[in-house]
């Protein structure tokens, strides 16, 4: 059999915890790639975090060998991450296979993000192999889902393979199939050179490594590459293969998964999605599909001990190294002092980096509440794209305001469609449509304001659908919004940390539950202390923290002064991670607390 | 001069909100006072000689009252012949109202206390009951009554602020009794939630059941009020003395003098080195220490500012610049006195009683 028809590259798609790198896993340990002593659960998430909080964040590809029917398979698996804020990342690893595997959860069924993983899998001409998993559960329903996947995705499903990734059962029919189902590549080792980057990431020695997907051609040690989009050409010093680590191989092939490096010095000359080809000899046209990632949640990240900002400063730097996505630049804040405003791809991804600048780091931070890129059209004609609330130019130097929209799919049970449609007229929402997929099961779309999503749109829908309900949205351009500034006031200076920008008509409200929520964090001090919410000149919100009157007039026992020492000590403490706005001392938790307001405060 | 103190950790009963070492289980009390005995004698060997120069000895406990008063004579005597007892030495001993009758009083006039510190906490019987006191607000007066008849002159009361029900006007009735009926000296302290209480248990199901913050600060402030309008001078924050009554063992504590305290959890301060016993008996028995610290240069420091600003003497700045601090270089400091929240006459720096309440606040502020 020639060489590329017993290759098959097929990547595992799934909502989140249906077991996606569990499944990963026992392919690998299956084809004995790996060991069962060398294994570790999840072993393609290679950091604590993805394991911890049970999702894949860097993408890993992993090339087994697999005998069937007496001819040796290579097959490449290629993870992907399970989160919408990776949806291009996802879709530029679907563009490297023929084949993906759906796992859907046996008990669970179809969720947003199997709809969403499935249909970019069918824009990406995958053939799609569904599998049931989990039917160690006993609530497992495998007949009911499979019907589920037939009616909601549209695929057939009735021979899906049953398994339980967890126990190891049906994962050699899993492998059967992979070989049996999904076509193998197509293209000509002696073509002209053709790769798609569909991911890189930073080694400290080699410098940037694209993980690549060979068209056409071959690519070898010497040749020199030309990146099409970003137009640099570089000479290849390794190639390799994953097997799951890296592993250097003399050449790589039409139909091939594998890495190069070529001593690319900055990870940001690596971009995503972009075609490889030969500098000397090129192609003409490039594969489809290349898009430029730009951030869109952001928000000001500062040390929580000021004297720390060059070790956030190097922590940053270190994440960017493996990080393209991640954008950053210095910010000097009134309230927080010097730190930086940063850009994510969503909230997720904004949750990931505070949390390993954090640990990895070992710094505290605090983080302002998330904002997104708003257009201001300037009455110049001027437009200004600003994602700081306290950089919004004067009122009347504002002609309007665009914000940037989402189109949204949220997957629930019916009895939840009126709590969620109430969250989304809330969220100032445009209905889109109703879809009853079953009878316990219904699409509901609608076009959200992106800077609504961020503001705590996630921790609603759980809580008002008891987690039931799965949420996914894709970017749909700017729209324009009735916006404004609402400056928070401490006895009577501006802290440009808690500026938020909102709509007009819930400046009012939100303005209320914030000083409200400020007043219940800031301890009281030794004077009054109003608290104010303004737009512009007009307060619109006012809460007053009335003077401490006491700490503990407590007897002091036989002369026992330890104990008020440690107290002593522990109010010491307490006060270093105080901000201070003109004489007014706030707790750091004052900051992030903001972006907890709808639920509780409503 | 040093002060003593000697604890006596038993009781008749346990009140909601103690926190302290005190037991009702008295098996243990002879050995107990065996070992106070053994410790005295065993101390004042291991001091210098100017450190047993007592003007001030104090028991409290627990309930001192509630052992014969030949067991306190016993230890009276044994400091006697191991230390060198000033002439105007002040004698307290604190005591319950239910554990005091004319008889013990008399004895312990004869030993030659000469203070009274009487633990009243309240005069109205609700109150009482909740707290899990043993006595009533006859017996409280009675106990005051006796103990002036007895020929104590310096009589000292504590009182709680905090409890429900507890109203300013009422408060006020209660100091004005109190008042005259001769006390010389008021110790008020607000009820306190410590883990580990009953009381603990009882707020953390309904916190209700105390007075909040502002509720104990109005009681507290119209307590300032009534007292300084009757003479009394609020010596340290929760202190407050007729002149020439302040307790003079109370002060030690607040000032950096020396002071050794006897018996289970007892704390001694002596030469910039604080001390504290075991707080179980076994530990105690076997003279374990759970305390055993010098104090380094910035601890001083912080002692100095926490203690002095406590007291009507202040802190006195020229002490903390031997030590390497200057408090008026301080940043707070500087908007403190703009603000007359600290008042500085020369090297002494004052907190103005007006915030002897948030005194933490402010001291945390000025720490180095």
């Amino acid at each position: 059999m020639e060489r590329i028809k017993r290759i098959r590259n097929f990547c595992i798609v799934a909502h989140i915890d249906h077991g996606k790198s569990t499944l990963a896993d026992r392919l690998i340990e299956s084809t004995g790639t790996l060991a069962k002593r060398d294994m570790q659960a999840q072993i393609l998430d290679n950091m604590d975090l993805e394991r911890e909080k049970g999702i894949t964040i860097k993408l890993t590809p992993t090339r087994m060998n697999y005998t069937f029917e007496g001819e040796e398979y290579e097959l490449n698996l290629i993870d992907t991450p399970g989160h919408v804020d990776f949806t291009y990342e996802v879709s530029r690893s679907l563009a490297a296979c023929e084949g993906a595997i759906l796992i859907v959860d046996a008990s669970q069924g179809v969720e947003a993000q199997t709809l969403a993983n499935a249909y970019l899998a069918i824009d990406n001409n995958l053939e799609i192999l569904p599998v049931i998993n989990k039917i160690d559960l006993p609530s497992a329903r495998p007949e009911e889902v499979k019907k589920e996947i037939e009616d909601v995705v549209g695929i057939p499903a009735m021979h899906a393979p049953c398994i339980s990734a967890k126990d190891g059962t049906n994962i050699d029919e899993v492998l059967k199939m992979i070989v049996k189902e999904f076509p193998s590549p197509k293209g000509d080792e002696n073509g002209l050179l053709k790769c798609l980057i569909f991911d890189s990431y930073y080694d400290n020695f080699k410098g940037a490594i694209c993980l690549i997907r060979v068209f056409d051609g071959t690519i070898k040690v010497g040749d020199k590459i030309k990146m099409m989009q970003t137009g640099k050409t570089y000479e290849v010093t390794e190639v390799g293969i994953f097997v799951p680590n890296e592993k250097t191989v003399d050449k790589l092939e039409a139909g091939d998964v594998g890495y190069i490096a070529g001593s690319i010095k900055n990870i940001s000359d690596i971009e995503v999605g972009d075609t490889i080809t030969s500098a000397d000899n090129p192609i003409t046209e490039a594969l489809p599909g290349y898009k430029k990632v730009q951030p869109v949640v952001f928000c000001g990240v500062f040390p929580v001990d000021g004297a720390k900002y060059n070790e956030l400063k190097d922590a940053l730097e270190k994440l960017k190294l493996n990080d393209a996505s991640l954008d950053f630049m210095p910010e000097v804040s009134q309230a927080l002092g010097f730190g930086f405003r940063c850009g994510f791809l969503g909230l997720l991804h904004l949750e990931i980096i505070t949390a390993r600048i954090e640990r990895e780091y070992n710094l505290d931070i605090i983080t302002t509440a998330p904002s997104v890129h708003y257009h201001v059209h300037k009455t110049n004609g001027e437009m200004l794209e600003i994602s700081n609330p306290s950089s919004l130019p004067n009122p009347v130097e504002i002609d309007y305001i665009e914000e940037p929209v989402v189109k949204s799919s949220i997957f629930a049970p019916p009895e939840y469609v009126g709590a969620i449609m109430e969250l989304c007229q809330e969220k100032r929402g445009v209905y889109k449509g109703l879809t009853y997929l079953d009878s316990n099961r219904v699409r509901v779309d609608y076009t959200l304001p992106l800077g609504e999503i961020v503001f705590d749109f996630f921790d609603s829908l759980k809580s008002r659908t008891k987690g039931y309900a799965s949420f996914d949205y894709e970017l749909a351009g700017y729209s324009r919004s009735d916006l404004v500034k609402v400056d928070i006031l401490l006895n009577g200076e501006k802290c440009d940390a808690l500026s938020i920008i909102v709509h007009k008509d819930k400046a009012y409200s939100r303005g209320r539950a914030l000083t409200e929520k400020l007043k219940k964090i800031i301890p009281r001090q030794l004077f009054e202390v109003p608290i104010q919410a303004a737009i512009g000149t007009k307060v619109i919100a006012r809460e007053t923290i009335s003077a401490m009157r006491k700490d503990v007039l407590a007897k002091c026992y036989g002369g026992d002064i330890t104990r008020k020492r440690k107290l002593l000590e522990k109010q010491k403490e307490g006060k270093k991670r105080m901000r201070k706005i003109g004489s007014v001392e706030i707790p750091s938790e004052a900051f992030m607390s903001i972006l907890k307001l709808d639920d509780e405060d409503k | 001069m040093t002060g003593i103190y000697i604890h006596i950790p038993f009781c008749e009963s346990k009140c909601v909100y103690c926190a302290f070492s005190s037991f009702v289980n008295r098996e243990k009390e002879n050995d107990y006072f065996s070992h106070l005995k053994k410790e005295i004698e065993n101390t004042s060997k291991s001091i210098k000689d100017n450190v047993k120069k007592v003007d001030s000895i104090y028991f409290g406990g627990g309930t001192p009252s509630v052992v014969s008063s030949n067991k306190i004579k016993d230890i009276l005597d044994c400091i006697k012949k191991n230390f060198v007892i000033n002439e105007d030495c002040e004698i307290t001993i604190e005591a319950n109202p239910n554990s005091l009758d004319k008889q013990k009083l008399a004895e312990y006039k004869k030993m030659g206390i000469n203070r009274l510190s009487i633990g009243i906490q309240s005069l109205y019987d609700e109150e009482l009951n909740f707290l899990g006191r043993k006595h009533n607000r006859n017996m409280a007066i009675e106990a005051i009554k006796s103990g002036k008849n007895s020929g104590f002159e310096n009589i000292s009361v504590d009182l709680l602020i905090g409890i429900k029900g507890q109203t300013k006007n009422r408060f006020v009735c209660e100091l004005n009794e109190l008042i005259s009926l001769g006390i010389k000296h008021f110790s008020c302290y607000m009820l306190q939630v410590e883990e580990g209480t009953k009381l603990y248990n009882i707020v953390k199901e309904n916190e209700k059941e105390i007075l909040d913050e502002d509720e104990c600060v109005k009681i507290y402030e119209e307590c300032v009020r009534t007292l300084e309008e009757n003479g009394f001078v609020r010596y340290e924050i929760s202190n407050f003395a007729l002149k020439g009554y302040e307790s003079r063992h109370n002060l030690k504590y607040w000032s950096g003098e020396n002071y050794i305290g006897f018996g289970l959890s007892a704390h001694s301060y002596i030469d910039g080195t604080r001390f504290a016993n075991s707080n179980n008996f076994e530990g105690y028995f076997a003279g374990e220490k759970s305390l055993c610290e010098k104090l380094s240069d910035s601890q001083r420091i912080e002692e100095l500012i926490m203690l002095g600003l406590r007291c009507r003497l202040g802190v006195d700045n020229q002490k903390l610049k031997q030590l390497g601090y200057d408090l008026t270089q301080n940043e707070d400091f500087k908007n403190f006195v703009r603000d007359c929240v600290l008042i500085k006459e020369g090297e002494i720096i004052k907190l103005n009683p007006q915030y002897y309440g948030v005194s933490n606040f402010i001291i945390t502020r000025l720490l180095p």
